[in-house]
């Protein structure tokens, strides 16, 4: 049985028996159990529940019962999107044994269209971070070379379905962190528009510019779960009715006719002469598919990641106040304590980039600096809109590689969280102005190390965005996975 | 310049008990030099992105009683309370 198999061919194979659900989740339940102590992509894996749900479809499938879409696909979480009595950690000391009441609306979604959610996958604490490293459980490690990051903080997600560990995944992108794993992991990873998916029960980290996103191995099966995940949610007034838009059909229209536009500012000075070079012979196959390539300048860009890494840290040290001790956190006697010094003992457990951005909100937000930071930072992200929206009248779309460097060595840049957040800079315009954008993988280094190239399309243009995608990823010939 | 006590009033208005404040000093310093790059940006318009929501887009204003799970998840005592240390 191979593991490595799209989602979209699981479905069609688990239709027809030509496949047991039960011996496929089985068996991926034997890759966790191998690969899994190298990788450490998941937090939790649930395996008896995986294995009760998958013989209750197969059950279903040989008596002809109704089975939904997904046909018992196993599917990984991103551990800071709720389900139902499976730990939501958010990879933080915070929230080590919380269990959510209730399922994210994607979650449900998902379920109700029986997929098996088969463990909950690893990231940054409350998804703060690049690189997965800045996990209280320990970091997740990149199946291509485990000495390497996987990108982050969704990198739970990324390397579990580039490992064979699942099917697919969904992760949450606040600034790249969908399309940064999906890169270094060489798998397909969606930032859809902001208002598409529903975050209800995803829990929050900077609310004005995260959104779920599904990851898988192919464009299709993006578009399937896509299909799946996105709509009006009642439970989420930032959701738009869209209409019933099928992200599957016609999804091989090709991009014969297209303008693309080439980010001038994420192509130049500062990336590596390997994904330099990958990005140009993109830019090439994209021309060959019959697309006129221009370059579009966006000077907004060169300001994105200081706007950025203001406005998530002001909205992250709001939202990270409510974790007081009283209604999560630890069981210890209120007995001794004033109520400051018991709430601000628990939340020393907070680890060090969660901490550092409470503390740059805190700075950001206070009197006397509001206007000199936050202010300017709000300004920048409507200039990105603006020139965004100036873009999109010229072009239907526009490329840059997903991340400017190839994935580094866990530890490298550890200690310099700016160095860091530099590395942001290709993905968080897609953030700030809402748009929806794509890492598709397209090629490997001289070292064995992924790369992926990303797209990017006006507001509610998946299905376009989709299709350039699709096309792009048909020019492709990557590597199996060896691991 | 960040400086130790700045640090430290931070951590008061985030109430995080700050076991290391020197290990922030350095880090948080060079991140809000990088964040002045902000001030160098010629701004052609006051507007910052504002979303309308019709008060027809709102959920309907209905009591939705919510359930006994949610109340289960909450650290209380035997009496059903939950406890809270000392305000003043």
């Amino acid at each position: 049985m191979n593991l490595g198999i799209s989602a979209v061919e699981f479905v069609a194979q688990a239709k027809d028996g030509a496949i047991s659900v039960e011996e496929f989740v089985a068996k991926t339940l034997d890759r966790i159990k191998k690969v899994d102590e190298k990788i450490h992509a998941f937090i939790t894996v649930d395996t008896q529940n995986a294995l009760d749900k998958a013989k209750e479809i197969d059950k279903k499938i040989k008596s002809k019962d109704k089975v939904s879409s997904c046909f018992g696909m196993p599917i990984s979480i991103k551990d800071n999107i709720c389900t139902a009595g499976i730990k939501t950690t958010c990879a933080s000391k915070m929230l080590e044994d919380f269990v959510a009441p209730y399922d994210a609306t994607v979650t449900s979604r998902l379920k109700s269209e029986d997929a098996i959610i088969i463990g909950k996958a690893n990231l940054d604490e409350f998804a703060m971070g690049s690189t997965t490293e800045f996990s209280y459980f320990g970091p997740t490690r990149n199946p291509w070379n485990p000495e390497y990051v996987p990108g982050g903080s969704s990198g739970g997600s990324g390397a579990s379905v580039a490992a064979l560990e699942c099917l697919a995944s969904l992760g949450s992108d606040t600034g790249g962190s969908v399309r940064s794993p999906a890169s270094f992991c060489s798998v397909v990873g969606l930032k859809p528009t902001y208002g598409l998916i529903s975050r209800y029960g995803l829990v929050s980290y900077a609310n004005s510019i995260e959104q779920v996103g599904p990851i898988a191995k192919t464009v299709e099966d993006v578009a399937f779960l896509l299909n799946i995940v996105s709509g009006y949610d009642p439970h989420d007034n930032t959701t738009v009715h869209t209409g019933q838009v099928d992200y599957v059909k016609d999804l091989k229209s090709g991009i014969q006719g297209k303008k693309i536009g080439i980010i001038s500012q994420m192509v130049g000075d500062g990336i590596d002469k390997e994904v330099a070079s990958a990005t140009n012979t993109a830019i090439s196959k994209l021309q060959n598919l019959g697309a006129e390539c221009i370059p579009i300048s966006l000077d907004a860009v060169e300001h994105s990641v200081a706007a950025y890494y203001t406005i998530a840290a002001a909205e992250a040290s709001s939202n990270l106040a409510r974790y007081d001790n009283l209604r999560y956190g630890f069981d210890f006697n209120t007995e001794g304590y004033e109520f400051k010094a018991f709430v601000s003992k628990a939340r020393s457990n907070f680890g060090p980039e969660v901490t550092r951005r409470m503390l740059l909100g805190a700075f950001v937000l206070s009197a006397g600096y509001y206007g000199k930071y936050y202010l300017k930072a709000q300004k920048v992200r409507t200039m990105i809109k603006a020139q965004l929206d100036g873009a999109f009248k010229k072009v239907d779309y526009l490329v840059s590689p997903t991340m400017p460097i190839l994935p580094f060595k866990i530890g490298e840049k550890i200690d310099d969280p700016l160095k860091l957040y530099l590395t942001d800079i290709n993905t968080v315009t897609a953030n700030l102005s809402g748009i929806p954008a794509i890492s598709v993988p397209f090629s490997m280094s001289s070292s064995g190390l992924p790369i992926g190239i990303q797209l990017f399309a006006n507001s509610f243009k998946e299905k376009e965005l989709l299709q350039a995608a699709h096309a792009l990823q048909e020019t492709t010939h990557l590597p199996e996975i060896t691991l | 310049m960040v400086e130790r006590k700045e640090i430290e009033h931070l951590g008061d208005l985030v109430k995080v008990d700050l076991r290391e404040p020197e290990k922030y000093i350095k880090q948080v310093e060079q991140i809000l030099n990088y964040f002045d790059n902000l001030d160098k940006v010629e701004f052609h318009s006051d507007d910052t992105l504002r979303t309308q929501v019709t008060s027809e887009g709102l959920r309907d204003d209905v009591h939705k009683p919510y359930g006994d799970s949610l109340i289960e998840h909450l650290k209380k005592d035997q009496n059903n309370f939950i406890r809270a240390p000392k305000m003043v």
